[in-house]
């Protein structure tokens, strides 16, 4: 089949690599109707994730169609459309058990390769890097999904493959991120990052009781989505002398009452500490350039909740202090789809929820690689590239 | 097996250095006039770790061996902590550590000892029996060895090196307490002595049960042994806790992970 491989930093092509197979008994190998570029694979893309081998199938954002199962596998029937978290749960475990999904025990065969870095090991995700399991990603033809009857959520009749699409992982973890800030009547939350999780996030704060909702970012097309598709209020901080400021100004004085970070380890930022990061990142001395959630941190209001949804790896200069003194609350985690799923669905199909204006351009996968510099570069309006490998 | 509760000694888990088969084949060494090492002091440490085993498991059961089992777990415990002269452990609380020790007049060797715990979704009994399997166990040293069951309490251990070079050894179930501890130690001749324990403990709330897995290898000196550890793999640390998430893997969803074989570019169209 065709697929889309790394093939080194900043390198990706579309190749020839064998059909994906049936390897354990709850398997199902799925038809990919759709993928989506996702900014956590910039990440692996840019170098600043290790463990990608040359030649790694990637992708982890997808929906399709079942052509295969395996012999244990009873929910899922051959034919279904369906869409698949990109976190691999096994079900039975402790965390899948307690809707931990992205913690599963048992999807990382290759686990110790995060013991280090983490202390114990994560889950697995398609196509992201050896460390989270080494399995094939979704920008190809076919891809292999275990535990398929956890894992594979069938779309109801009438919501579209680009409104499933992006259930995979945005919706989910933007969701998740709004969910973690145990939104109260009347509050504020501001969510930085207009991208696809972002503009999700500030959707999912909304639809959980949100009164007023403020997107962060520079991208003039990016801001326009939050307010006209998501109803948010922005601030495009390039603009602005002091993000916190104008934060303070909008909820008097007080501050938002949650901030979630939904841009992650490459921030672009302005001021000394943007510098300090680029400059540190491009030595490889650090892997993370942490401006916007810094600025979260020092933005929430005392007693506020910081939900970090943004994908960090091991990041320096980190205000403790602010968070310790001011008692803030920290949530994070990689999202927990199988948990959100079928609510989410429900939200779509009740029409209180529609997540596919985010698919701005659409390529043909052996077109995959020109998406992808398209959308790391944000030209023409792209929030997300979204590819059609059948 | 209920009886062996009553002869405590009997039970430890490579616990006894001076007395006993397994004590004078594995730690004592009677006779060599060995000076007080770090070597000397593990089994202080295993009857520490052994003896709060048999106090907890004791007073949990509650009837008179289960007294039997305290007491004789409270003596070692004391015995294993009398003498603070174990720093790594008190450091860390968890072994894998290679011990040199002489063996003859110019071979020094190491003795691997590793020991990893797991917590696994399922009731110590349920587990236990699941170990038991001739099957299971053979999934579950897939990464490592071969291993086949050759008779009742007895398995065929294979552990695959390159031009022919195998290291085998037969195995044999020395003590077994039913949803509790097994253990087994290497009989015969072969190039790496070794014995192993697994021991199943309730956890606390909905966690299930704390499997705690143990192999010491136990190398002759000189070339021979050098070459039988190698075998292992380059990291023989990770291969107790290996073959642990591979058995919570297996008992808790069917199967064990695998990216054998996937998609990639390179290598024929697969990686594995």
């Amino acid at each position: 089949m065709r697929a889309l491989c790394w093939n080194g930093i900043n390198d990706l092509g579309v190749e020839t690599v064998g059909d994906p197979r049936i390897v354990n008994p709850h398997d199902v190998i799925l038809q990919v109707r759709m993928s989506t570029t996702c900014g956590s694979d910039l990440h692996f893309i840019d170098g600043y994730i290790p463990t990608m081998r040359k030649g790694d199938v990637i992708g982890h954002e997808f929906m399709g169609t079942v052509v295969e199962k395996g012999p244990a596998v009873k929910k899922v029937q051959v034919g279904d459309r369906v869409v698949v978290p990109s976190f691999i749960g096994c079900g039975s475990c402790w965390y899948c058990q307690h809707d931990l999904w992205s913690l599963c025990d048992n999807t990382n065969p290759k686990g110790e390769l995060q013991e280090p870095l983490f202390g114990y090991q994560t889950a697995g995700i398609y196509g992201y890097t050896h460390a989270f399991g080494g399995y094939a990603g979704a920008h190809a033809q076919f891809v292999r999904v275990p535990h398929a009857d956890n894992d594979c959520f069938r779309v109801p009749e009438g919501v579209t493959d680009e409104q499933a699409l992006f259930l995979s992982d945005a919706v989910p973890t933007g969701y998740m991120g709004a969910d973690f800030c145990d939104i109260q009547p009347g509050q504020t939350v501001a969510v930085w990052g207009c991208g696809g999780v972002g503009l999700m996030a500030q959707k999912a704060a909304f639809l959980l009781g949100a009164e007023r909702v403020i997107g962060i970012d520079r991208f003039p097309e990016r801001l326009k989505l939050a307010r006209e598709k998501v109803g948010a209020e922005t601030i495009s901080y390039e603009e602005v002398d002091s993000v916190l400021d104008v934060l303070k100004e909008l909820t008097g004085g007080r501050g938002p009452d949650a901030c979630i970070d939904a841009v992650g380890m490459e921030a672009h930022g302005t001021g000394v500490g943007a510098a300090y990061d680029r400059a540190k990142q491009a030595m490889r001395l650090q892997t993370d350039r942490g401006q916007a959630l810094r600025q979260a941190i020092l933005a929430c209001r005392k007693g506020g909740i910081l939900s970090v949804v943004g994908v960090y790896g091991f990041m320096d200069a980190f205000p403790l202090g602010a968070i310790m003194n001011k008692g803030l609350t920290v949530r994070s985690a990689q999202q927990h789809g199988q948990k959100y799923l079928p609510r989410l669905l429900e939200h779509v199909v009740k029409g209180e929820l529609d997540p596919s204006f985010l698919a701005t351009h659409r390529f043909s996968l052996e077109d995959a690689p020109k998406g992808y510099e398209l959308f790391k570069k944000k030209q023409d309006g792209c929030v997300r590239a979204v590819f059609l490998p059948n | 097996m209920r009886d062996t509760i009553q002869q405590p000694g009997a039970r430890l888990p490579a616990v006894s250095p001076r007395g006993g088969r397994l004590g004078s084949q594995w730690w004592g060494r009677p006779g060599r006039g060995l000076q007080r090492t770090s070597e000397e002091r593990l089994p202080q440490l295993v009857s520490a770790l052994a003896g709060g085993a048999l106090l907890t498991l004791g007073l949990r059961r509650g009837k008179l061996g289960g007294v039997a089992m305290a007491l004789a777990g409270g003596g070692l415990l004391f015995r294993g902590t009398r003498t603070e002269q174990e720093p790594y452990v008190h450091k860390h609380g968890v072994i894998v550590r290679k011990l040199r020790r002489q063996r003859g007049r110019d071979a020094t060797v190491e003795l691997t000892v590793l020991q990893r715990s797991i917590t696994i979704q399922g009731t110590p009994e349920a587990l236990y029996r699941r170990w038991c399997d001739a099957e299971t166990l053979n999934q579950v040293m897939g990464h490592f060895a071969d291993v086949t069951s050759s008779g009742e309490g007895l398995q065929h251990w294979k552990v695959p090196g390159v031009l022919g070079a195998e290291l085998e050894w037969d195995a044999e179930v020395v003590e077994e307490n039913p949803g509790e501890l097994l253990r087994w130690q290497s009989v015969g001749d072969t190039a790496l002595p070794n014995e192993g324990w697994v021991r199943f403990r309730p956890a606390p709330r909905d966690w299930g049960t704390e499997v705690t897995l143990r192999f010491v290898f136990d190398p002759p000196g000189g070339v021979v042994g050098e070459k039988a550890v190698q075998l292992l793999g380059a990291v023989p640390a990770a291969l107790a806790l290996k073959a642990l998430k591979r058995f919570k893997s297996l008992v808790e969803t069917g199967e064990i992970p695998t990216t054998r074989p996937n998609p990639a570019a390179r290598e024929g169209g697969y990686s594995f």
